[in-house]
Order: structure tokens, then sequence, then C-alpha cells
């Protein structure tokens, strides 16, 4: 074992302490003392010159900024089907399915005035392998699929991650989040 | 090695003894572990162990277009999430050869140097934690806390920001913002002289970084170390100065480097007092860059699917926390044949053996500290 | 430069065979012979180049062969150069390899290193030649074109059906069978009978 060797290297990378003379010892109590009181001033200060910058968080709640990437929502009247945000999605958590309209049935069209040609049949995210990177809401030609700024979405199971935005209870969200 | 003299006067040696220091270890900042051999206090030698952040980052580029990598690549360095993208994006368009307009440079400008602070900031607070101070900590993080607001209205994200793309930057800056930048520099440069006080100043600190972890010139070329340690260690040598990339040929700021002010050249509070002046000069960059901004749009002419021409780059820029490194080589498809990280940490952690022998354990913790690593940019 | 480069190397190196790489788009490089490697380097960190530092070692498989990219750079002259060399595949028994640098540079070590790992090169002479990133009882080379995800990793299933969100995944293969006309059922997934992705945009 080349400890010898290492002992030496320690000697180098931490002087050794000169020897110890009474105007030294003064001298070290001096600079810990004021170096330290400098430190308990600055402090001190916050004590009561600094207004607190917490939030206590069940009670208060904080409102994101308008384009915050949180939650996604797809309102699916208004999704025609595309398949750009699964094509975009880098984790690959965007499952579409839609079938091709009968060209005699009634002609639909989204609110900007796209004509819907599919029907949706499948539009779940699995909200668990999202990473919130938002290039999908950017591809979206429609912009019916949106980040909504809600955070609070904590689920028991991991099966509670996945989002079917056909489902009734999802498309309830609409009232509250899309503003026609 | 304590030596007991019997009465032979032959000297007794203990035994060296493994212990190992992590993965799961609150001053090695995430999942690195050191085995590390000691004799009592003192650490005959030490072996960093990486991987257990590994996440196939390289290899799932190669599945990915070139949009869709830019999201991984915060995922690098998530402290310094922003100038990961930036140099991910800046090798992409050296591929492609696109002008970014002239406004989208400057929000870059802004943004990276808002990043270097907040990325330094967490360094100080977590360096103070390291030592055993944990005030510095709240302070570093209430200030962080404002820059991290304004990033998260421009961009929507806290952390993972998904902003800087391929031809400008996703969102414009409004003139709000660019208000309130300017007001919080105005506070912050005070909060900055500050904290170096309250920290660098300390008797108490000084007596646990001086002298400690000594990083010479010629281990730095060694090992190629970057970044604050390679500045730390008395070198002149910042990218943004020497090899101008983005707009930074613009501005006027001084690098800084170490002079061994408590101790030796090279040691721990020389880095340490590296990355505290180098805010100020960041200061000094974006407030250049808020006087110079120009009106105009911030997102050039990118095709739709982007496919650069058959060839490699290497494009390297100076992040917080070293240079980091992107080897980017196309097929001409529309992913990325190979990319390659070159990490400052990375090669920041393996000069750790090195540092180690002969100190002593509380002092690792102080080497560790000072080198500033993140994990996520180690293992990948 | 590079040309200055490549005929310093072959000055100082007998054998070296450097040759300038200028591609149409990109950065240019300059090959060496693999077996001269070590002595490149050495000239070129000693020599009047003074390429100090080495970046990185970057792997990059092109299925016909493996090329090494070393990424020198000199902090003294303000200078960077991509020095490739080329390997064989080799197989999994004889694995390719070459001269380690690590007397060179010691940043030489981790790099070569994670090489090894992710690419399965072998570095001779090297100090510490183990795996990095990847347990030391991983199989296979992950970084590879090749690279085939084991099915179990000490008895632990990789991707477990649960997991993978199978029934997502099948759901269109599940409505082409029930609905009418399945020729107009389309989806984003690719399903396991290998329909691809439709777009309309």
């Amino acid at each position: 074992m080349s400890a010898e060797i290492e002992i030496h290297h320690l000697s180098s990378t931490r002087p050794q302490e000169e020897s110890l003379t009474l105007g030294k010892w003064f001298r070290n109590i001096w600079t810990g003392l004021s170096t330290a009181l400098k430190g308990m001033m600055i402090t001190g200060k916050y004590i009561y010159g600094v207004k607190p910058v917490t939030i206590e968080y069940p009670e208060v709640r904080e409102q994101l900024p308008a384009n915050s990437r949180s939650r996604l929502f797809n309102d699916a009247e208004n999704c025609i089907s595309c398949y750009q945000c699964a094509t975009a999605c880098p984790v690959d958590c965007i499952y579409i399915t839609a079938t091709r309209r009968d060209s005699d049935a009634e002609k639909i069209k989204t609110k900007d005035g796209t004509p819907i040609r599919l029907d949706l049949h499948q539009y779940t995210i699995d909200t668990a392998l999202c990473c919130y990177c938002g290039l999908c809401t950017t591809v979206c030609p429609t912009e019916c699929l949106t980040h909504t700024t809600d955070y609070e979405f904590a689920q028991y199971t991991l099966g509670g991650f996945k989002y079917d935005y056909l489902a009734p209870d999802i498309r309830e969200w609409r009232t509250r989040l899309v503003k026609d | 090695m304590f030596e007991f003299v019997n009465e032979a006067s032959e000297p007794i040696k203990s035994d060296l003894m493994t212990v190992n220091m992590g993965p799961q270890h609150p001053a090695t900042h995430g999942v690195l572990r050191v085995e590390i051999q000691t004799d009592s206090e003192v650490v005959a030698r030490a072996t960093p162990h990486i991987g257990y952040l590994h996440r196939c980052m390289e290899k799932h580029c190669e599945h990915l277009d070139y949009r869709g990598v830019i999201p991984f690549t915060d995922r690098l360095d998530y402290l310094a999430a922003m100038n990961m993208e930036w140099t991910y994006v800046l090798a992409v368009e050296k591929m492609l050869k696109t002008e970014v307009p002239i406004r989208a440079e400057y929000v870059r400008v802004i943004i990276g140097e808002l990043q270097r602070i907040a990325s330094h900031l967490m360094f100080f607070g977590t360096y103070a934690i390291d030592l055993g101070a944990f005030t510095p900590f709240l302070y570093a993080f209430q200030d962080r806390e404002n820059i991290l607001r304004i990033f998260e209205e421009v961009s929507g994200a806290r952390l993972l920001y998904n902003y800087i793309w391929v031809g400008g930057v996703w969102n414009d800056l409004t003139d709000d913002h660019l208000v309130r930048i300017e007001n919080f520099l105005e506070t912050f440069e005070e909060s900055i002289k500050k904290y170096h006080k309250l920290v660098g100043e300390n008797q108490i600190f000084i007596s646990r970084t001086a002298h400690v972890g000594v990083i010479s010139k010629d281990q730095v070329y060694d090992y190629g170390l970057t970044g604050p340690v390679l500045r730390g260690s008395g070198i002149d040598w910042d990218l943004r100065k020497n090899r101008p990339y983005s707009i930074y040929d613009k501005f006027e700021f001084d690098v800084i480097k170490g002079e061994g002010l408590k101790g030796q050249l090279g040691d721990c509070w020389d880095r340490y007092y590296v990355r505290m002046m180098e805010m100020h000069e960041s200061i000094k960059i974006i407030r250049q860059a808020l006087a110079g901004i120009e009106a105009g749009p911030v997102m050039g002419k990118v095709p739709k699917i982007i496919k650069p021409a058959k060839g490699e780059v290497y494009m390297r820029t100076e992040c917080p926390r070293g240079e980091l490194g992107i080897h980017l080589v196309s097929d001409g498809t529309k992913v990325p044949y190979r990319l390659k990280v070159k990490s400052s940490c990375f090669t920041h952690v393996s000069a750790l053996g090195e540092m180690a022998p002969g100190m002593l354990i509380a002092d690792l913790v102080a080497s560790i500290g000072s080198i500033d690593i993140v994990l996520g940019e180690v293992d990948r | 430069m590079h040309n200055e480069v490549a005929s310093f190397i072959d000055s100082k190196v007998s054998g070296a065979n450097a040759t300038v790489n200028n591609p149409e788009n990109g950065d240019s490089s300059v090959s060496v012979d693999a077996s001269k490697i070590l002595e490149v380097c050495q000239a070129l960190k000693n020599g009047e180049h003074e390429y100090n530092v080495l970046q990185v070692i970057s792997a990059v498989d092109y299925v016909d062969y493996l090329e090494l990219v070393y990424i020198l750079a000199s902090f003294s002259k303000n200078t960077e150069l991509l020095l490739k060399v080329k390997l064989d595949r080799g197989n999994d028994n004889n694995l390719p390899s070459l001269e380690s640098v690590t007397s060179v540079w010691s940043a030489a070590n981790w790099q070569e290193r994670e090489a090894y790992d992710m690419m399965g090169i072998r570095f001779n002479n090297h100090p510490d030649h183990r795996r990095i990133l990847t347990p030391d009882d991983w199989e296979g080379y992950p970084l590879r074109k090749d690279y085939i995800v084991q099915e179990k990793y000490h008895d632990m299933v990789v991707n477990p059906e649960a997991k993978v969100n199978t029934a997502d995944h099948m759901f269109m293969k599940k409505l082409k069978e029930t609905y009418p006309d399945p020729k107009k059922v389309s989806g984003s997934w690719k399903s396991d009978d290998g329909d691809a992705a439709e777009s309309e945009a």
C-alpha cells in the first residue's frame, strides 16, 4: 500500500500550521469573531427587514402564469384527428384512433372553420409518460390541444394518469377551461 | 496514518478501511458513489462510480426528430437547462446554416446569462449546505425564484424549458419582462456582495476551503477540465471570449480567474470565488443586452421537417459548469444519426480520483461541492 | 489548417496515412491509421500544434465499420481538431481494439471506458478497463446500431406488458375488427401489424 506517499501528499495540500504565538492566537479569535459577527448582521437584517416570500400552500394556492405548461386538455369537439401531436410527441404518450366520416354524413366544422373529416374513437394521453415539453400543443392546427394551468392532479394509481379525453367526466372540464 | 511507537520502536500501521460515500449521500449532489479507502480521517484513494442516473439519452436521440431532442437535452444539466438546449440548437443550426434573427440572439443571451446566475446561485446555496451553513441556501433560492418566475412566464416551465428552438426562441420577451429583469439585476447586484461577505469572507468557510482540493494548471489540461474549475486554477480561458458564439463578441466583460487570494491557486475557495464574481459579469452582459436589444421577429425561417445534409459538427459552448460539447452526426434523414454529449461534469468527476488522495473526508465533501457536478449531465 | 496538420502527422509518424476529409456540410476532419493512434496523439500534443486538451472521444457506428472521433483542442493556439480512426466491427468474442491514449491525456481514461461500454471498443494498455455507465454484468454494447434489448435482466422483465400501455396500442387493431369498413380506420400509433401512422397535414 502506498499510504506513505499519500500522507506526503496531504502535507503538501494542507500546509502545516505554523507554531502558534500568543499574538496569533488572539488574532485568530478576532478574525473568527469579526467575520462571524459581520455575517450575523446580514442575517439579522432579514428578521425584520424582509417580508416572507413563501406561501402557505393548502390555504393559499398559487395561480400559475397563463402560458404555464401543466396538465394537457384536448377539446375533442374541435379535434380534426390530424395526428400531428402524436407524431411530434418525443415520448409517444398520445394514442389516437379515428375513422373517416361517410361522404353523405352531416358536414361538421371546428370553431375556427376547419372541416372535420374524421370521427375520433380514441384520444388518450398517458400523463404519467408526458414530459410537458409543449411540442404537441404548438403543432396543433386547431389549437384544441392545450396545456392548462392545473397543477394539482396527483393520483393513487399509475392508471389514473391515463386521460381519455372522450370520457364524459373529462369532457366536463371544457366548461371551466375553454372560453368560446 | 497513525504511528504508534512500541517498545522496540517499530511503527505500527493501521489498516485501510473501505467506505462507500453515496449513492445516496447528501453531499454528493445526486447519485454519485465514491468508494474511498481511508486511514482514519485521511483518504488514501477515492474511486468515483457513476451510472446510477444513466437514462440512455444518446440512444433515445437516435430515434427522435431534431426538434424532439430538445426536451431531452434539458434533462442533461437540469439546473442550467437553457444553456444545454442552446448548445444543441447551435449545433443543429451550424449544420443547417440557419440564420437566427438578431432579436432572438439577444433574447438567448439574456436568458442564457440569467440561467448562469440561477445555476451559480444554486451552487452557492448547496455549497454552503455542504459545509454546514443553512441560511445562504434560503437566500440563494429566494433570488433564484425571481429568475425562475420570469422563465416560467416566458417559456411555460420552471426547470425544463424547451424554450430555445432551432431558428430562434419559442416565445418573445415582453417589455414588462425586460423591465422586471432590469429591476431584478438592480437588487441582485447588492445581494451578491452581501452573500459574498456572509459566506466567502467568513473565517470558518475560508478554513474549510482554502488550500483544499488544489488543482494545478497541468492537471487542468491533462484532464480537460473546463469552466469555473479551469478558471479557478488561474487560466485565462472563456469560450465566450476566446471563441465567441452567438453574439458574445458584442459584449464587454472580464474573464474571472482564481488568484489564490485566501490560499493556494486553484483551491476550493478560488473556484467559489470565480463563480461568485462571474455572476457580476453575467449582470454586465445582461445589462448590455437589455440596452442593445432590437425589435423584430424571434423565429427565423426553418423548414417544417428538419433534415440537415450529411455531415458532422462539433459545437461547444460555455455553460455554467464548464464547456458542453455536442458532436452531432447526420446521415441526411430527419433523425440524428449519432449525438454525443461532451459533458463537463463527466470530466470533472474523472479528476476526483486524482484530487482526493491525502485529503480529509470532510475536505472531500468540500472538493465535490466545489467542482459543482450535476449527475444528470455526468450520466446522461 | 487541416492540411498542415495532416502533413505534420505524416512527417512525424511514418505509416499514419493522414488524410483530410472535407465534407460539403459540417466540420472537416483528419483521418489516421488506427494502429498509430498513440504516436499520432503524442506528436500532436507535443508538436507545434499544441493540442493540449482532449475534449472527447466519440464513437460512431456506421454499420459497416466503427469510427472513433478524437476531438482535440488547443487552448494555447485556440484551435480544434477532429481526429478520426476507422475500426472493424469485430464480434462479441473479438472486439475491435486499439492503443489507449491515457498516457498522453488522463482525460482519455474515462472517455475510453465510455467508448468501450457503449460501443464495444477495446483499448490496450488501459489502466482501468471496465464498464462505466452500465452495470458490470451488462450484455452487449447499447449504442451499436444492432443492439438488441435484453429480455430479462437479473430476473426482472424488461418492458413488462403492464407498463407499455398495450391496450392503448391495440385499440386501432380492435376497432378494425369490429368497424364495418376497416379501411376507414386510422390511428396515430404503429401497431404490431405494421400500420404506419397516417398524416393528413
